[in-house]
C-alpha cells in the first residue's frame, strides 16, 4: 500500500444519477478533492454504477448531466476510479461506454480497495 | 482522537440528524476533540434559524447551538446544498438579492473544501445519514 | 449594450441568454480588461468546456484543458493570469457568460 493511498479519501457513490439521491453532491465533492490537489479514489457501487451510463441526459430533466461531469474527472487529475463489477453487470452498466474510464474491481478487490483507504465517505 | 461529522440527514425526518448531534456532545462528554460538522445536501437544513417543532418533542436545533455556543465546534452548511434549500447568511442573500438570512448565527456557510479539510484533519469522519 | 440592470451587483449577467460577443466586451471593460484575440481564445474555449462538461472549470482543470487544446506554451497558469488578472478561471468564466458560481471552490 503506498503511502498515497493511505493518506487518500475513497468516495463511494451509492445512488443513481437523477434519483433523490446524492450523486451531485457526490461529484462536486470529488470535483473540490481535485481542484484543491487532495489525493482521492472513488468507487462506483450499487445503483451509483448509473452514473456511469452513457448517453444519459439530465439536461431534458433541467438538471445539469452526470455523465458529462464525470468525464472531466481526467481534467482534475482524478484517475483512480473503480466500479463494483457485479453490479455493472446487475445494472448492465459496462466499462467501455463510461464517460471516465473505471476499472471493474470483484468482490476481493474491492474489500481491498475499502482496507487501503484511511478515510471513506459513502454517499 | 479527533473527529469530523458529516451530515446528510433532513432533521426534519427521523432520528438520524439528532442521532448526530448526541453523538457530537457524548464524544465531547468522553474527552475527544471534534473538529467540525460538515453539513451537506439536507443535512444543511439542521441550520434553519426558524424551524417551529412540537412543544412535545425536543428542537434539534438547540443541540446544535449548544455545540457551538458551548463548545467552540466549527458547524458548516455547504453553500451549495445550502443556496439551492434558501439557506442564507447575511453575505449570501446580499450577494444574491434575497431578504435577509435565514440560518441561525451559530453556522457559517462555506464550501466543500471545509469537508476535505476535515477529513484530512480528523482522525475519524463520521457520516450520518446517506 | 446591455442596460445596467441585466446585470447583478456582482457584475455577472441576471440571464445568461443574454450573453453574445458585444456583452463579453462590455463585462471585461467593466472589470478593467480590453478583450484581444488571446482573450478570445481563452474565453471561447471556457463556452466550449462548459458545452462539453456541463461546468465551469476550476483553474487546474482550466489550465490542462488550454495546455489540451491550444498547446502546451499556453497551458500555463502564467498565461492565463497575464490575461485575466487574479482569478483567470472565476474572471474568464464571468465574461464568457458562464453561470455565476455558488463561491464553493
Amino acid at each position: 500500500m503506498s503511502d498515497d493511498e493511505t493518506r487518500s479519501l475513497l468516495l463511494v457513490f451509492r445512488h443513481s444519477p437523477y434519483g433523490e439521491g446524492l450523486a451531485r453532491a457526490g461529484v462536486d465533492l470529488a470535483l473540490a478533492c481535485g481542484a484543491f490537489e487532495h489525493p482521492v479514489s472513488l468507487l462506483f457501487a450499487g445503483a451509483g454504477v448509473l452514473q456511469l451510463c452513457p448517453r444519459q441526459d439530465g439536461n431534458s430533466l433541467g438538471l445539469k448531466d452526470i455523465g458529462k461531469q464525470l468525464a472531466s474527472l481526467p481534467l482534475y487529475d482524478i484517475e483512480s476510479v473503480y466500479f463494483d463489477a457485479e453490479a455493472g453487470t446487475r445494472y448492465g452498466v459496462s466499462p467501455q461506454d463510461s464517460p471516465v474510464p473505471a476499472e471493474p474491481l470483484d468482490a476481493q478487490a474491492l474489500q481491498r480497495l475499502l482496507r487501503e483507504h484511511r478515510q471513506i465517505i459513502s454517499l | 482522537m479527533i473527529y469530523s461529522l458529516l451530515v446528510l440527514s433532513d432533521p426534519t425526518r427521523g432520528s438520524m440528524a439528532r442521532n448526530a448531534a448526541a453523538f457530537a456532545h457524548t464524544l465531547l462528554a468522553r474527552g475527544h476533540e471534534l473538529h467540525r460538522v460538515f453539513f451537506l445536501d439536507k443535512g444543511v437544513l439542521c441550520g434553519a434559524a426558524c424551524g417551529i417543532y412540537p412543544q412535545d418533542e425536543s428542537s434539534p436545533l438547540d443541540a446544535w447551538v449548544s455545540l457551538a455556543q458551548d463548545h467552540g465546534v466549527d458547524l458548516v452548511l455547504c453553500v451549495t446544498s445550502a443556496l439551492r434549500q434558501g439557506m442564507l447568511d447575511e453575505r449570501e442573500a446580499a450577494r444574491f438579492e434575497r431578504g435577509g438570512a435565514t440560518i441561525h448565527p451559530a453556522f457559517t456557510i462555506s464550501g466543500l473544501g471545509q469537508l476535505i479539510d476535515a477529513s484530512a484533519a480528523s482522525d475519524r469522519l463520521i457520516t450520518f445519514g446517506g | 449594450m446591455l442596460p445596467a440592470d441585466a446585470f447583478d451587483a456582482e457584475g455577472f449577467l441576471r440571464r445568461l441568454e443574454d450573453w453574445s460577443p458585444e456583452v463579453a466586451r462590455q463585462i471585461a471593460l467593466a472589470e478593467g480588461i480590453e478583450l484581444g484575440d488571446a482573450h478570445w481564445e481563452i474565453v471561447n474555449l471556457l463556452r466550449a468546456y462548459y458545452q462539453e462538461f456541463d461546468s465551469s472549470p476550476a483553474m487546474r482543470p482550466l489550465v490542462k484543458y488550454c495546455g489540451l487544446k491550444l498547446g502546451a506554451d499556453k497551458g500555463r497558469s502564467i498565461y492565463l493570469l497575464a490575461l485575466f488578472p487574479g482569478s483567470p478561471a472565476k474572471l474568464g468564466s464571468k465574461i464568457a457568460g458562464l453561470p455565476k458560481p455558488d463561491n464553493c471552490l
